[in-house]
């Protein structure tokens, strides 16, 4: 049985007669010592999912329409509150995405790492204060013991990450979920904040969830990625096959749109056309469809499921929910695959992408 | 770790402040703050040591009963009142009252008000929309005519007459703390306090309160402001406390309003002492205000 099993989640938001339909439909499983990617743009609904698998969706506009979310044996979204609460930052925690302003301003960074450790070990002041100083090494803060006692606007951006982190992981949780943990911060803190993540990781034994919309993340730390459009997911498989191989529209047009170092000097970028879905009705139908080059009557009429592709099963399975998956030689035209003449057929997974 | 430790050396030279210290940094370089504080503290010595400062008892008779009382002597700097009694030591005894009408008035309204306001604003939907619809209520009625018509209700004894007061800025504070709380429920941070399982209360009393407190500590300062000017004008209307004996500015401008043509004095010192009060607590609040409010920093 998988540590926590994600069930066709959907998450509405409802105001004033209007309703947002932010969800409609993931099902992943998550094994200890997993790194999973879920990759889209702003606003197809990887955030409010992880916030929905904690139980905190913003009250009273948000709400799981359906769905479940197993961990441990239990279902998360039927758990009462108390129950839930106890789960949250003990077993299952988050990192989020601006250190900026997900610390409390007034409060010491040892009050707020102290929190989980008191609420959920049961650990008196000293010790918890001692716990919070040797976590606070360990994510590579200087002075542990003395930083304690400083406010969060006394430390820079990469730093309150760090504290950010150690928040999370501070009860030790068998599920760290990270929502964007890089965006905000600089491209040098990110590459160290990523290499702090997949340390803890792979010496905890923690599984990772890591929301984002950099493929470049992704690509440096997921074992497997699911690539989510208009609160669905659209395409999922192993990192290295998802890039080296990409068969959703929409993988191949983020794929097309991000610089590469290995494109002719004068390929323009290409950026995927039209706006994101309007998410206010349920999608009955591809949601991509509009932006979508590859569209067949099928897509304008019918919803996609996930399909696997190519007979592979189990965890490298690659799935794909598409009526026209982009065919082989197009994907060799955009440059994202070598010609099967070339030095290698395309079969394997491009090692220089992963990288 | 090298950038990381080379980061934090630099920091490390940086003084620490927290939010309030830097607040605090910002009214000091505040001149009004200074005159506002000055005053404020001017008053507080005369309030807490009248009995050594008065050179009489508020009630003692110095001199003799006369139609037109003297004006200011050497002896008498305030002059006399129609009964004998020194009008500065009355009007220094006055400071006690008007202060503890302010203080009194506003800590009960504060009270009231931050629990309504926080319940209000952490919780919303329909209990939100009862309470503020009340307060809606309460605030369609001028203040000063509730204040009235609840001290006419209650009877005139001091604690109703700050009751009154006090009552009549509920509403105030209920509404701005709400709106602050609102404003802070779902900011990262109690998100994130949420994500490790805080429960609920300490979420709001160690998160989102603190957070949200600071314009409901400038309107309590300008509320005292308000409440001394309150209490004044119940008694010129004759609704102040119901004990002759208590030296209430208010009062005496009520009795001597009729005198003013002959015996300014009676009118003129007691009538400074609220501007100069009420100033005390406008500056202060304003130059709090100033130092809080993010939308007033530069």
């Amino acid at each position: 049985m998988p540590l926590l099993e994600v069930r066709d989640l959907q998450v509405r938001f409802s105001t004033r007669g209007k309703t947002v339909y932010a969800v409609n439909g993931i099902s992943f499983d998550l094994d200890p010592g997993d790194t999973l990617g879920i990759v889209g743009e702003s606003g197809c609904g990887k955030s409010v999912s992880s916030l929905a698998m904690l139980g905190i969706l913003p009250k009273p506009a948000g709400r799981v329409h359906g769905g479940q979310v197993v961990f441990d044996g239990e279902d998360l979204l039927t758990l009462p509150d108390e129950r839930l609460r106890h789960i949250r930052g003990n077993d299952i925690a988050m990192v989020f995405q601006d250190p900026m302003t997900s610390l409390n301003p007034v409060l010491t960074v040892s009050r707020q790492l102290t929190e989980a450790l008191r609420t959920h070990l049961d650990l008196g002041k000293k010790e918890a204060a001692a716990e919070a100083a040797s976590l606070l090494d360990r994510v590579g803060i200087p002075d542990a013991r003395q930083r304690l006692r400083d406010y969060p606007h006394q430390f820079s951006g990469g730093m309150r990450q760090r504290v950010g982190i150690t928040m999370a992981i501070a009860c030790r949780p068998k599920v760290l979920i990270a929502d964007e943990p890089t965006t905000a911060l600089d491209v040098t803190i990110q590459a160290q904040i990523l290499e702090l993540l997949r340390t803890l990781v792979r010496e905890e034994g923690m599984a990772l969830i890591l929301v984002t919309h950099d493929l470049g993340v992704v690509a440096g730390i997921c074992e497997r990625t699911h690539v989510m459009y208009a609160g669905r997911f659209v395409e999922t498989a192993p990192t290295g096959e998802l890039f080296a191989n990409p068969r959703h529209p929409y993988t191949v047009g983020l794929l097309k749109s991000v610089p590469r170092l290995d494109a002719a000097r004068k390929q323009r970028l290409d950026p995927i056309g039209g706006a994101p879905r309007d998410q206010t009705s349920e999608p009955t139908a591809c949601a991509f469809a509009p932006r979508c080059a590859y569209a067949s009557t099928e897509s304008w009429e019918q919803l996609p499921v996930l399909r696997e592709l190519d007979g592979a099963t189990g965890p490298a399975a690659h799935r794909v929910a598409c009526w026209n998956p982009v065919p082989e030689q197009d994907l060799v035209a955009a440059g994202i695959r070598q010609a099967p003449t070339g030095r290698q057929t395309g079969d394997q997974p491009d090692e220089e992408r992963q990288a | 770790m090298s950038i990381a430790e080379a980061e934090a050396a630099q920091l490390s030279v940086e003084q620490p402040s927290g939010l309030w210290s830097d607040a605090w940094r910002r009214v000091r370089r505040n001149p009004a703050a200074w005159v506002g504080a000055g005053l404020l503290l001017f008053f507080v010595i005369c309030a807490v040591f009248a009995p050594l400062l008065a050179p009489y008892g508020p009630q003692e008779t110095v001199g003799s009963l006369a139609a037109v009382p003297p004006g200011p002597t050497a002896e008498y700097p305030f002059g006399l009142d129609e009964q004998g009694r020194d009008v500065l030591s009355r009007v220094i005894y006055g400071a006690r009252l008007s202060l503890l009408v302010g203080l009194v008035s506003v800590a009960i309204g504060l009270s009231l008000g931050l629990v309504l306001g926080a319940v209000s604003g952490y919780f919303g939907g329909r209990v939100d929309g009862v309470i503020m619809r009340f307060m809606d209520l309460m605030l369609s009625i001028p203040g000063f005519l509730l204040a009235i018509g609840l001290v006419t209700l209650l009877g005139r004894g001091l604690f109703q007459i700050m009751f009154a007061i006090g009552i009549t800025t509920v509403p105030i504070f209920a509404r701005l703390l709400r709106g602050s709380i609102l404003a802070q429920r779902e900011a990262d941070y109690v998100l994130a306090a949420r994500s490790v399982g805080t429960p609920g209360f300490r979420l709001l009393t160690v998160h989102i309160l603190p957070n949200s407190i600071a314009p409901v500590i400038v309107q309590a300062t300008l509320a005292m402001a308000t409440a001394i000017i309150d209490v004044a004008g119940l008694s010129f209307l004759g609704l102040g406390p119901n004990d002759p004996s208590l030296p209430e500015w208010g009062k005496f401008l009520a009795e001597n309003a009729a005198r003013l043509q002959n015996s300014a004095h009676l009118v003129f010192f007691p009538g400074f002492a609220v501007v100069f009060s009420v100033l005390a607590f406008n500056l202060l609040g304003d130059a709090l205000r100033e130092a809080i409010d993010p939308k007033l920093r530069a």
